[in-house]
């Protein structure tokens, strides 16, 4: 095998890409269909193999810290780390990346000798749960105020886009830092604040659905049968304006962990002792570049993290054909 | 200028100063609805949680913030445009004079990042074009997958490591050599004595704010050792800035090229028998550069953000270093000022792209 076809094995498209129309064609395809497609390219299923991973990973370490926390004790929250990440033990101070004590110094340790492995699986369930909670509840925010808007027109929908414009001619994450430093470094606050700011990209793009799904022959048929508005909305609107967020909400999680990271990183959100991903990276500054791996090993999780929701987006963009508009 | 383009115009700089307008709103609102009473308003303004009672009834008086809620505003809104955005809490200066002075050095990092980040887009996206659906193609859209979901922190750490500390080709941190000693200030404004009283004070913050990065006071001084050690210490930080963004612009650059191959004039041009590099790059990368044009502002707005973690990794203390301090010191009034200031910088980046793609497509402007 060539250098060509190696490269177009790991990098290229895999297979057929189905066209637009079988999505269009109806709900039927759903989730089944995506999967299918996202197993069948290699690198797509290695992206989604990571992702489902980090999530359990999330869902089972953050269960232990939450019951941990509820109960008193939270030494339940490390029960399944290589070690405590957050007792100090200046013995290990600095210790480079090596494979003794395997697996607690395979990413080094920081000034406190605290294993950066533990403190990374320490710190996933608070990424995870900040990618799914503004993704979803930007979701369903912009779902609802921007389908009435679409739907009914008029001032509200005038007001709408205004108010958007004004959230959208920021970027997200000057307006985050202003929105948490506000309300109080504070894992809850930055949670408000993402959330406060990620749903106006949502609301226009299910204005534009709706905008475009009202005049539309089932729509215009419904209506005609003396369906109410709000049945309406909920019956046709809805279904059919979810299918192609996805793939945007997809490519969205990445973003969501890049713009915490980076307030974490700024020293926004969760305070030490805990560990943060963003913050481990920018505490290691300092001891910036003959402890490289306090600082970039956070960095390089960040960013496979990150590259896996990226890469599973894009497929899926591709898969719907063409990009969003909104 | 014909009527049209004036028309364009004019609708351009009503929609900017609306948003402007929408945007102070809209942070008037959040401020209000997180701190509702005169009380906590005036912690905010105060900068420090343990303010004493009286302390906070001087600022509630002096501010008006126990007056009602549209006539704060009125206020509020007059104050920013008389450029009035409160006294910083550290040091004790108006913002303005503060931010004037720290808002060029960033925006000379900005645009160089932006420029190197147009120009690395451009060329990996027109390539990646040219060769569709060929390892090329793959292997640049593996890249840009991957540098656009970096931090921007990992980024600059990585640069840092092996640019400077490792092969030394480029000084790691700082705003020029500190060794040198900084440019003189450009002193004796012989222009001034033309302009009326009032305006003297505004036009001289204005050429202080104008000759504070350090390329053009360098320029302006004829420091050319200075200026050097300067190109220097910017190159990393731009380089930083231009790769976490310029695969936006790869991805535009890729679509518009495919599309441009695909016109009749450039069949045309392979048919008369010219190269094929000179149809790809001359011919069609004249006509798809230009939806390039709607993107500078949205460049703009994310590398802004950018570089404040950027300037925070390499010491260079421009506006973005001075957010991290702010952010660490709790100065709420310096962290408000700036996310105006960055806002007000966003849309008139917003209407300069506007500008130059009625001015570069002149259909924009019929519509």
């Amino acid at each position: 095998m060539g250098v060509k076809e190696i490269v177009k094995k790991f990098l290229g498209y895999r297979g057929t890409i189905p066209t637009a129309t079988v999505v269009k064609e109806g709900r039927l395809s759903g989730y089944r269909f995506y999967l299918d497609y996202l197993i069948k390219d290699k690198v797509a299923a290695v992206a989604l193999a990571i992702i489902t991973l980090f999530t359990a990973w999330s869902v089972v370490e953050g269960t232990l810290q939450y019951v941990g926390y509820a109960t008193r004790h939270r030494a339940l929250g490390w029960a399944l780390l290589p070690s405590n990440p957050i007792a100090l033990n200046f013995a290990a101070s600095l210790h480079p990346p090596s494979l003794s004590h395997f697996p607690v110094y395979i990413f080094g340790t920081n000034f406190s000798g605290e294993s950066i492995l533990s403190r990374l699986l320490y710190a996933a369930p608070k990424d995870a749960l900040a990618a799914y909670l503004v993704v979803f509840s930007g979701i369903i925010i912009g779902m609802l105020v921007g389908t009435f808007a679409g739907y009914f027109g008029g001032w509200a929908d005038e007001v709408l886009m205004r108010v958007t414009d004004a959230f959208l001619a920021l970027p997200g994450l000057v307006l985050a830092i202003a929105l948490s430093v506000l309300l109080g470094s504070g894992y809850n606050s930055v949670l408000i604040s993402l959330i406060l700011i990620w749903w106006p990209t949502y609301a226009r793009f299910f204005r534009a659905q709706a905008l475009s799904l009202k005049s539309r022959g089932f729509v215009e048929a419904s209506k005609l049968s003396g369906q109410n508005s709000l049945m309406i909305i909920l019956r046709h609107i809805f279904p059919n304006s979810v299918d192609p967020v996805i793939a945007y909400a997809a490519l969205d999680f990445g973003n969501v962990i890049l713009t915490y990271s980076t307030l974490a990183f700024l020293g926004i959100g969760i305070q030490p002792p805990y560990p943060e991903w963003g913050s481990m990276s920018s505490n290691g500054l300092p001891y910036f570049p003959q402890n490289w791996w306090w600082s970039i090993i956070p960095g390089l999780v960040i960013m496979t993290v990150v590259v896996c929701f990226t890469l599973i987006g894009d497929r899926m963009q591709d898969l719907i054909g063409g990009r969003l508009t909104y | 200028m014909q009527i049209s383009t004036l028309i364009y115009l004019v609708r351009r700089v009503i929609n900017a100063v609306v948003t402007l307008l929408l945007l102070i709103f809209l942070i008037f609102v959040l401020v209000h609805t997180i701190a509702p009473t005169p009380v906590a308003l005036a912690r905010i303004y105060c900068g420090s949680p343990h303010c004493p009672p009286a302390e906070l009834q001087v600022i509630i008086q002096q501010y008006g913030l126990s007056l009602p809620l549209p006539v704060q505003f009125a206020h509020y809104v007059v104050n920013i445009f008389h450029g009035n955005f409160g006294t910083d809490t550290l040091y004790k200066v108006p913002e303005l004079q503060v931010i004037g002075e720290l808002l060029p050095i960033t925006l000379e990092l900005v645009i160089t990042g932006l420029i190197f980040a147009v120009i690395i887009g451009l060329f990996t996206g027109s390539l990646a074009a040219a060769n569709r659906n060929n390892p090329v193609d793959y292997t640049v859209k593996a890249v840009y997958l991957v540098t656009w979901s970096a931090p921007v922190f990992l980024v600059g750490f990585i640069l840092q490591l092996f640019l400077a500390y490792e092969l030394k080709l480029l000084p790691p941190s700082g705003l020029a050599n500190p060794t040198l000693g900084n440019p003189s200030p450009v002193t004796g404004y012989p222009y001034l004595s033309v302009v009326p009283q009032p305006l003297q004070g505004w036009l001289s913050g204005l050429v202080r704010a104008i000759t504070s990065p350090p390329l053009i006071a360098a320029a302006v001084d004829g420091d050319w050792r200075f200026f050097v050690s300067a190109v220097h210490h910017l190159v990393l930080p731009a380089l930083a800035i231009a790769i976490t963004s310029f695969g936006v612009v790869t991805r535009l650059t890729r679509a518009s090229m495919i599309d441009a191959l695909d016109r009749d004039y450039v069949k045309l041009s392979f048919m008369k028998g010219l190269s094929k590099n000179r149809v790809v790059y001359g011919t069609a990368f004249r006509n798809a550069v230009i939806p390039i044009i709607t993107l500078i502002a949205l460049l703009f707005g994310f590398s802004t953000a950018g570089a404040v973690v950027i300037e925070d990794i390499f010491q260079y203390h421009g506006m973005g270093y001075f957010t991290v301090q702010a952010i660490y010191n709790l100065d709420y009034i310096a962290i408000l000022a700036i996310t105006i200031i960055v806002g007000i910088s966003v849309i008139a980046a917003n209407l300069v792209a506007d500008l130059l793609y009625g001015w570069a497509d002149p259909r924009v402007r019929l519509e």
